[in-house]
């Protein structure tokens, strides 16, 4: 440690504070934390008391500004526990009640799982342009004869319902050179839990000449997908399931 | 003008104060016109007092009081009358009964509530010139109190705050050299309690005077008195040394519990009465008046104590313990223990054909629980509060525990254990805490990184269980599937555990070995899982740092305790505290079951211990004695004693049956920062910033107690000097300062620290 007669003048009287409150023995990089948090907390005081003069459209900062600023930086940044009375008002209440009895054996004993760390912190990104993570889904498919598209994939987003079907067979027209297009919804949304809007993803599949005749039939599957959908859906019915748990 | 004040502090209803107040009484009022003699001190009313003695409406009575000296003071004659009338106050018993005001009302009210109506009753009574113009005005007995010098008028303001102005500051020197000449000037036997008042009034008067910004008169005060102190109350007086200002006492909590508090003295009834008459004698007596608002004297009946007794038993931030805050009854006794059948088939006649003996049965079905079949009466009842059944997995545990139970060694001062000491190397400083489980396997290290580590004591690694997807391959219904469920990529000798955002200050790990708990700066208590080695909860509740956190010794609750002053009791599966403890006036740095789960103890920086009772809530022991932070505690186990180690390096031994210290075991020098029982409580090892071990013969320790009625009665203590006699050994490490120690379950004494060269 430097000698008393190099060190700075503030650093000197830190050194005398040091040993005024009995600390003898304390690693030498102590006494400039102290004397950055001292700069630092004056400086921020005095900004503070600064703002509070302007603000009473004082002059100069006087002393009752500094006591306004440091009182509420105390209540702000260097809270006390609360006193003494409120606490043992507050034990009071909090110890009439009596101990819980405790349910037989369920498992490892611990809160709602909204209190717990225990959920994952991720979730799985669907992704919606091709692949359907779904599985077993019913899909009935509906044939619907409509003007189509000349490209051949056409992901219709935003359509949020079943298409309705409209099957206009009216007259034998020949349909040779007409593409159709076969909505085929999935049905699994049905489940009436999902509240959320389900981007249809559309598959286009193409449809073997041979079964259909000459015609070109497109059929598109309306593919809801909900993966996040279900998924979420499943967390919340836990998450309420969970809430009748809630004992306290 | 008589000067009276002649109702004493104390709030019990102890008769022989009554009568000799009573005589007091009729003997100061023989001056005063017009004698009411003042009801006598205690909540049991007297029917000539007022119906202000005593009851929830002193409060507002004080309040009365302040108002109508208000009006008085400024000559609205009328007012007074309108008011008197209509508060239905009888003419001859107003506020100049101050001092019957505040006996009764400390009758009446909680201690804490005393000191306000206390105070204003007594600035009542330091008006000067006004009041004492009332006794002209009509037949009322006025009392009136002298304060020497014209006085700050008490107004209502005044008159509501904690402290009022007790007198000239700058007199508050030769009221205070006037004591201490008194004190000299009595005999030996009584100067060395009378002299236990020096510390709380210095601290009092000094705080009055900052309080009413006196800054000059205070630090002169300060200079000229506090060298005169006991030296266990330096580090107090050093942190007041800094406090000039009304707005330095702001943000300290502990001064202003202090300052609210009462300080418990404890006194014969022949010291206080040479007390009392000198102070009586006196014209001005601002020090009685300091006496009775901020000092609780306890008189007892029998032989002033000593200076070594009372040394022994203070030290603490608020005085001694009162006579009745350690006279609940605790039941200490440990709960029966559940009959679990050894099984006698294969593991164990394995074990013991290997041995070369013979087959036997094993008769130790219960050996280790309870031999009598009736209750004992110290032990509380088994569903006194609820504790978790045990499941299979318990059982197997409890038989392992039985089996190792009767390989432990005898210990003795002849045959002391073997210390096997753990030293975390590589630590800089940063190993704040330390836990072993009960059959030792595993060690959980608290670090200022805010990381938890945990180690395998025994060759087999940790390993964490499989992810779920893996777990729905395995076979379940073979017999290994607890092996089955673990990955085996995953073994490792230790893991670390991350999620604190401030250094760990405590850990502890469930009987059960499957959960680790740690406590943390940044307020929080996490629940680790074992089996995963993730963390599962995280009890949010103290919003200041957790300076320790314990387990159960049956599982499920835990405790915490922190720098909020409050100790919580939780449960795993509650998310907010079950119970909450309140009551110390400093942090609780250290916390520790009861083997009954019945009761917990605290230490804290206020230098007292507390045990409380988890059924409801309350305080039942309050034992002071330690001269500084108590930063270890150590039930028996038999559960009859506690040991606790502070900063001083002192350890003290504790009958919680009858809330005595029963025993001072000297040889540390510096923190003790660890204790522990043997298993059957023969050894008591202790472990110490100093870099010791040391090993006392509790057995002797606690042979030695006198139990008569006497000391039960009055508290005294009378210590043995038997250190030495007690100490068996000390056992250096080079430079590793100690602090967790562990009795295996076969008696081996496991020790821990980091290395700090």
């Amino acid at each position: 440690m430097a000698s008393p007669k190099t060190l700075p003048k503030d650093a000197q009287v830190m050194v005398q504070i040091l040993k005024d409150m009995g600390i003898n023995e304390y690693e030498p990089r102590v006494i400039n934390q102290m004397l950055e948090f001292t700069y630092r907390y004056v400086t921020t005081i005095i900004e503070d008391a600064k703002i509070y003069a302007t603000h009473a459209k004082k002059s100069s900062v006087d002393a009752d500004d500094i006591r306004l600023a440091i009182q509420c930086r105390m209540d702000q940044s260097f809270t006390s526990p609360p006193p003494r009375d409120f606490l043992l008002e507050v034990a009071r209440q909090k110890n009439q009640t009596p101990l819980p009895l405790i349910k037989p054996y369920t498992g490892p004993r611990l809160p709602p799982d909204r209190y717990c760390l225990t959920a994952p912190n991720y979730r799985l990104k669907s992704l919606q342009k091709k692949v359907t993570t779904s599985a077993g889904r019913i899909t009935v498919p509906r044939l619907s004869v409509g003007a189509v598209s000349s490209r051949p994939t056409t992901p219709t987003l935003g359509t949020p319902s079943v298409q309705s079907v409209t099957t206009k067979v009216s007259t034998p027209v020949s349909l040779t050179g007409q593409r159709f297009t076969v909505q085929i919804p999935s049905s699994q949304a049905a489940s009436a839990k999902s509240a959320t809007p389900s981007t249809p993803t559309v598959q286009n599949v193409l449809i073997n000449q041979s079964l259909i005749g000459s015609k070109n039939i497109l059929i598109t599957t309306n593919m809801v997908s909900q993966n996040s959908a279900s998924d979420s859906s499943s967390l919340k019915r836990k998450h309420e399931e969970d809430d009748d748990y809630d004992a306290l | 003008m008589a000067a009276v004040q002649d109702a004493p502090v104390e709030a019990d209803n102890e008769k022989e104060i009554k009568t000799e107040t009573l005589n007091d009484a009729a003997g100061n009022h023989a001056s005063a016109a017009g004698g009411v003699i003042p009801s006598p001190p205690v909540a049991s009313t007297s029917s000539s007092g007022p119906a202000k003695a005593g009851g929830p409406g002193s409060e507002e009575q004080q309040t009365l009081m302040a108002v109508l000296q208000f009006l008085k003071k400024n000559n609205f004659v009328g007012a007074v009358d309108v008011l008197r009338r209509e508060a239905g106050i009888l003419e001859d018993s107003d506020e100049s009964q101050g001092q019957e005001l505040a006996a009764s009302a400390l009758g009446g009210a909680e201690a804490g509530d005393a000191t306000c109506t206390l105070s204003r009753a007594s600035s009542c009574t330091t008006s000067t010139p006004a009041v004492a113009a009332a006794p002209a005005k009509g037949a009322r007995c006025a009392v009136v109190c002298v304060s020497a010098g014209g006085e700050d008028q008490p107004d209502v303001n005044v008159v509501l705050s904690a402290y009022s102005q007790q007198g000239d500051p700058a007199l508050y020197q030769g009221y205070y050299s006037g004591l201490k000449k008194f004190v000299e000037s009595v005999l030996d036997c009584h100067r060395a309690e009378l002299s236990q008042l020096f510390y709380p009034l210095f601290v009092h008067m000094y705080l009055e005077l900052v309080y009413n910004n006196h800054e000059t008169e205070a630090k002169a005060f300060f200079e000229k008195f506090s060298g005169d102190q006991e030296c266990y109350y330096q580090d107090d007086l050093r942190v007041l040394s800094g406090l000039t200002k009304k707005e330095h006492m702001k943000g300290n909590e502990t001064l202003l519990d202090f300052r609210t508090s009462k300080f418990v003295l404890r006194i014969s009834r022949d010291s206080y009465q040479l007390l009392k008459r000198h102070l009586q004698e006196r014209q001005n007596n601002q020090i009685w008046n300091i006496i009775q608002e901020h000092l609780y004297i306890d008189i007892f009946d029998g032989m002033p104590r000593s200076k070594s007794q009372i040394d022994s038993m203070s030290g603490s931030l608020a005085g001694e313990a009162k006579r009745e805050a350690n006279k609940a009854k605790v039941f200490y006794g440990l709960l029966k223990e559940p009959e679990i059948d050894v099984p006698l088939d294969d593991e164990d006649e394995e074990g013991e054909n290997e041995e070369g003996k013979p087959k036997k049965k094993k008769p130790k079905k219960d050996s280790m629980g309870s031999k009598s079949k009736k209750q004992d009466p110290n032990a509380p009842q088994q569903n006194r509060i609820p504790l978790p059944e045990l499941k299979d997995s318990d059982k197997l545990d409890k038989i392992m525990y039985m089996k190792e139970a009767t390989k432990r060694i005898r210990l003795g001062p002849e045959s002391l254990p073997s210390i096997c000491f753990y030293t975390f190397l590589n630590a800089y400083q940063g190993l704040t805490a330390v836990d072993f489980t009960d059959d030792s396997s595993l060690i959980a290290g608290g670090f200022a990184d805010s990381t938890v580590r945990v180690w395998s004591v025994t060759p087999k690694k940790l390993r964490s269980v499989k992810s779920a997807a893996d777990l729905n391959l395995i076979d379940k219904e073979s017999d290994d599937v607890l092996e089955r469920i673990m990955d085996e990529k995953s073994a490792s000798e230790s893991k670390i555990l991350y999620g604190h955002s401030g250094p760990v200050y405590g850990v502890s790990f469930s009987p059960d070995r499957n959960y680790l708990l740690s406590c943390s700066e940044d307020g929080t208590v996490r629940l680790w899982s074992l089996q995963t080695f993730t963390c599962l909860v995280g009890y949010k509740g103290h919003n200041y740092p957790v300076w320790d956190t314990q387990f159960s010794p049956y599982g499920y609750y835990f405790i915490s305790g922190g720098h909020d002053r409050v100790a919580r009791l939780w449960a795993t599966d509650h998310y907010q505290p079950l119970r909450m403890f309140a009551g110390h006036l400093a942090d609780i740095t250290c916390t520790q079951f009861h083997p009954n789960s019945n009761y917990v103890a605290t230490g804290s920086a206020d230098r007292t211990v507390r045990l409380w009772d988890i059924l409801n809530g309350n305080c039942v022991r309050i034992f002071t004695g330690h001269k500084g932070p108590i930063h270890s505690l150590a039930f028996s186990p038999n559960g009859k004693y506690l040991a606790s180690g502070a900063t001083d390096g002192r350890v003290l031994l504790w009958d919680i049956g009858h809330g005595l210290m029963i025993g001072e075991l000297k040889g540390h020098t510096d923190t003790v920062y660890s204790l522990k029982f043997s298993r059957d409580g023969e050894i008591l090892a202790s472990g110490s910033m100093d870099n010791t071990v040391r090993l006392w013969d509790s057995i002797k320790a606690f042979d030695d107690i006198e139990t008569d009625d006497f000391t039960a009665a009055t508290g005294h203590i009378h210590l043995p000097e038997n250190s030495q006699e007690l100490l068996l050994g000390t056992y250096m490490t080079k430079s590793t300062p100690v602090i967790h120690l562990h009795f295996t379950r076969r008696n081996l004494l496991l020790a821990a620290g980091a290395y700090n060269p």
